[in-house]
């Protein structure tokens, strides 16, 4: 497999009144083609800042990717091109989908129309022909009736349907990414997994490699292949799913396991499980620079290397790998 | 969670004028220029001489050493009238920004109270809105006798439900506010929570208003006066110069220009006082306009 | 639709009705004789009378209204005192140059204030920003009838009097109706047209900077980028149409401001429309003409709130009626 998405040394950086804020600070992944890659975390660790910087959609006026910053897409280096070559690129060989489907689509448009625009911006459909491609990628995402549907403005569509829409649109120009950030998130349960079944079933059908964006490991577990675990803006562990759920090794990712709630564990003779663990501590302030580990201030295991020197990544084998002093691969 | 409050020193914090002019730029700015109008409008008549002096030797006379801002056809000091219009302009200006949001706040507050006023109240407002104001003070000055008095009452009527509503709609949005539903159904008396409660919350929007109102009224005096509907013309007041010099207005052009240049100067520097106390004193509104 | 329509028709009716009664009223209480006001420093005892008689004031307050709001309905507002015309023929007779000049103004407006909102929001903080906005709070400042001479000054005055001044003469008199030739006609209107309509462009600019800067920053709108649209279909077609509902109100909100300013603007540059007749009625004291101008103003802006209401039904598919 070679890889479609190669990002390195990422840094990007927000101005803010209290000073510069390194939201992601130096992430390295790849992507395979046809793969699906879980991006975990925190929220304000960075995952989605750095899914915005992949289409360069951090806004100007506060925000930049930092020289030395590098994403290559097909071998293409994104970070150099003009920003008329992204808005081509953009929604058509990469498109992404939002956490919020209530606001992420215009109210005052029609599914249709948002929909076909696309479309039109990017494989040169005339209106008509758009509109049909539209209908047909209601169809896909399992929207019943979409013939009325694509006439129908947001507000008319359940949040379920409305997140199908957003489906149906990043889809519409095949592209080869797809980056959904949090995109069950503000569903209700049963439907969050019925949108990432339609995901996964899309994603055999088209061979679309996704980038998902999650806080929820069950998410991760469900529906990826390797995982990437974020912390205060930096990559603290990747592995393939199976390897960091049955072997988690960065202390962070433990307490991450720990947090969920499991019912697997037997209740003890009291009949009471026993209790989920909260990560004690707060994420480290990212207005200044870090030295030495990121987790250090919460970790239990932290020694004064770990407050002094980054760790470097340790392979663990078999495509595992953790920045941390302490952890024993 | 100690430990990072801990490293977290927060600036000092003083008063310094500096400061305070950087941050609230148009304020200051609006409120120096206002200033320095205010010391001419109460001084200046003081220190020039008589604004209805006729001189027909020195008629039409452009701006130089001796008349600074030329003379009209009647030979009369430009400079001088200018200063003294100075006074009509604020007169009516503070006074109309003075009257309407006092019988504004009063009916505001009492519509948005006591539903019933409100009812009746309201209907009249949107009828008075819909009479545009100088049209409004025309119909009124057509009917009596010119003067200062008729024109700031002129200018009052039609500006009262431009306050009205604003006050209106901060007192129902309280109003709808947990903690004076509990205060209700607490008990307390309506006096003392108008008093202690709407009131306070009305000051902001008010304020802001009634500088744009003040704006607005000096406007409408100039153009009423410019009609020859405004104030009686033995006063002179920027609408009355202007007025006096449109027949010789292609050869002695400064008798409009000058004076009109300070009415929009002084329009200016309220508004940009407006703008600045809205942004400071009123962000929800101020991401609105 | 229809039905919201016809319901929004009837609910005008009580605000015409507060305004009938407010300039009916008007002349009732207004202090001292307006009949001994309107007949002149030296009138006699007769011909105070004799306009007395004329306004109506002699009869009982409750018949006077009565009849007077008879007559109305039947589109009679009574004659002028002076030249014994019906007002409804004299305002018919000058209605022509002010709707001309108002729509002008409200076409040049609108034309060069939106965009230059759109402009500002997309450029926040930016030169072009600072420039539009400068402009516009300048203008806001600016009494139209100085803006007026500036302009006759600049177009007129100053290349007729020096043969340096390289910009064209336009005219700054009078009024020439279509029937004369559609540029006589437009250019009769250029200048009136940017007189009245400062207030009025820095009124909208701001509002749609306002607006687009609030759209700007929804999540739709970091969908569309994220689709790759281009930039003038994001900015004026999904933010503007977002935007669209305050810009609209605004624009309503400030037709009052056109109208004021349409009595100033035809005194500077001597239209004979509306506002010419308010003035000259005004200085004659002729009450019944300025009762019948308010009534038609007032119409015409209570008109204009309507068509707005029923806008907002075509800018935002969420409001049903």
């Amino acid at each position: 497999m070679s890889a479609i998405l190669e990002v390195r040394d990422l840094r990007t950086q927000f101005d803010t009144l209290d000073g510069v804020v390194r939201a992601v600070d130096g992430v390295s992944f790849d992507l395979a083609r046809g793969e699906t890659l879980g991006i975990v975390g925190e929220s304000g660790c960075g995952k989605s800042v750095t899914a915005l910087s992949i289409l360069r959609l951090i806004p100007p006026e506060t925000g930049r990717i930092a020289a030395g910053s590098s994403i290559r897409f097909e071998g293409e280096e994104l970070t150099g091109l003009s920003e008329q070559e992204m808005k081509r690129l953009r929604g058509h060989r990469i498109s992404m989908i939002f956490q919020e489907p209530m606001t992420s689509l215009n109210p005052v448009l029609t599914v249709g129309t948002q929909i076909a625009e696309n479309v039109t911006r990017h494989l040169g459909l005339p209106k008509k022909a758009a509109l049909a491609r539209a209908v047909e990628m209601l169809d896909l995402v399992r929207i019943a009736d979409p013939g009325r549907r694509v006439y129908e403005y947001p507000h008319q569509l359940s949040g379920g349907m409305r997140q199908r829409v957003m489906i149906a649109m990043a889809l519409s120009c095949d592209p080869q990414v797809l980056i959904a950030d949090e995109p069950t998130t503000a569903l209700d349960v049963t439907v969050q997994a019925q949108i990432l079944d339609l995901m996964l079933e899309l994603k055999e059908k088209t061979g679309t490699a996704i980038v998902l964006i999650t806080h929820d490991l069950g998410v991760v577990a469900e529906t990826t292949q390797r995982v990437v675990v974020m912390y205060a803006g930096r990559k603290v562990e990747e592995a393939p799913v199976e390897a960091l759920f049955d072997n988690p090794l960065h202390p962070y990712t433990r307490g991450l396991m720990r947090a969920i709630p499991r019912l697997d564990v037997e209740a003890d003779a009291a009949g009471t499980r026993p209790r989920l663990q909260e990560i004690p501590g707060l994420v480290p302030l990212l207005t200044r620079p870090i030295i030495g580990c990121a987790f250090a201030a919460r970790c239990e295991l932290a020694t004064d290397r770990c407050r002094t020197t980054p760790p470097p990544f340790v392979d663990a084998g078999g495509g595992h790998i953790v920045a941390c002093w302490e952890a024993k691969p | 969670m100690v430990a990072i409050a801990d490293d977290l020193p927060l600036p000092p914090r003083r008063f310094s004028l500096g400061t305070a002019i950087r941050r609230n730029p148009t304020i200051a700015f609006g409120g120096i220029l206002l200033l320095l109008l205010l010391t001419v409008a109460i001084f200046g008549p003081s220190f020039v001489g008589d604004p209805l002096k006729i001189a027909p030797v020195n008629r039409l006379r452009p701006p130089s050493e001796r008349w600074w801002f030329g003379t009209d056809q009647f030979g009369r000091d430009l400079f001088t009238r200018t200063v003294y219009g100075s006074r009509v302009s604020l007169i009516v200006g503070l006074s109309v920004a003075a009257f309407s949001s006092l019988l504004g706040l009063a009916l505001g507050l009492a519509c948005g109270y006591f539903r019933r006023v409100d009812g009746i109240v309201m209907r009249i407002m949107d009828g008075l809105m819909a009479i545009p104001s100088i049209l409004l003070a025309i119909a009124l000055i057509t009917l009596t006798r010119p003067s200062l008095f008729i024109v700031i009452v002129a200018i009052v009527i039609p500006e009262v439900p431009r306050i009205v509503r604003v006050v209106r709609a901060v007192v129902l949005s309280i109003r709808s506010q947990p903690y004076i539903e509990s205060a209700i159904a607490g008990g307390t008396r309506n006096a003392k929570l108008l008093w202690r409660h709407v009131l306070p919350n009305t000051l902001a929007p008010l304020i802001v208003q009634s500088t744009y109102v003040c704006a607005s009224a000096m406007l409408v005096e100039a153009g009423l006066s410019f009609l020859g509907a405004g104030v009686p013309p033995e006063v002179p007041s920027w609408g009355n110069i202007i007025a006096q010099g449109r027949t010789f207005f292609q050869i002695a052009p400064w008798s409009i220009l000058i004076p009109g240049g300070f009415l929009a100067l002084t329009v200016l520097a309220v508004n940009l006082l407006g703008d600045g106390l809205r942004d400071r004193l009123d962000p929800r509104l101020a991401r609105r306009l | 639709m229809t039905a919201y329509i016809v319901r929004r028709l009837f609910a005008t009716l009580p605000v015409m009705a507060v305004v009938a009664l407010f300039v009916f009223f008007l002349l009732r209480f207004a202090p001292g004789d307006p009949a001994a006001i309107i007949a002149g420093d030296d009138a006699t005892a007769e011909s105070i009378a004799a306009v007395r008689a004329k306004l109506g004031l002699d009869r009982p307050v409750v018949e006077q209204f009565l009849l007077w709001l008879w007559g109305l309905m039947q589109g009679d507002m009574g004659v002028s005192i002076f030249s014994n015309l019906p007002v409804t023929r004299l305002i018919a007779q000058r209605l022509e140059p002010t709707v001309a000049l108002t729509l002008s103004t409200l076409f040049v407006a609108l034309a060069l204030a939106i965009p230059a909102g759109v402009l500002a929001a997309w450029k926040a903080r930016k030169l072009v920003d600072r420039i539009v906005m400068g402009f516009a709070v300048l203008g806001f400042a600016m009494p139209v009838f100085v803006l007026a001479y500036i302009l006759v000054y600049i177009f007129a005055v100053l290349p007729m009097r020096t043969d340096w001044w390289p910009l064209p003469g336009l005219p700054v008199q009078g009024y020439r109706p279509i029937a004369e030739g559609l540029w006589p006609f437009v250019e009769s209107l250029i200048l009136p047209s940017v007189a009245l309509g400062i207030t009025y462009m820095a009124l909208i600019a701001r509002i749609t900077r306002a607006s687009m800067l609030e759209v700007l920053q929804q999540d739709y709108i970091r969908t569309a980028n994220a689709k790759g649209l281009a930039t003038d279909r994001v900015l004026l077609l999904h933010a503007l149409k977002n935007a669209a509902v305050p810009i609209v109100t605004v624009i309503g909100i400030g037709i009052a401001l056109l109208i004021s300013g349409v009595v100033i603007t035809e005194t500077v540059f001597n239209i004979p429309g509306l506002g010419r007749l308010t003035v000259d009625a005004v200085l004659k004291r002729d009450y019944p003409i300025v009762q019948g101008l308010i009534l038609v103003f007032a119409a015409a802006k209570v008109l204009v709130n309507l068509l707005i209401d029923i806008s907002y039904a075509f800018l935002d598919p969420r409001i049903r009626y």
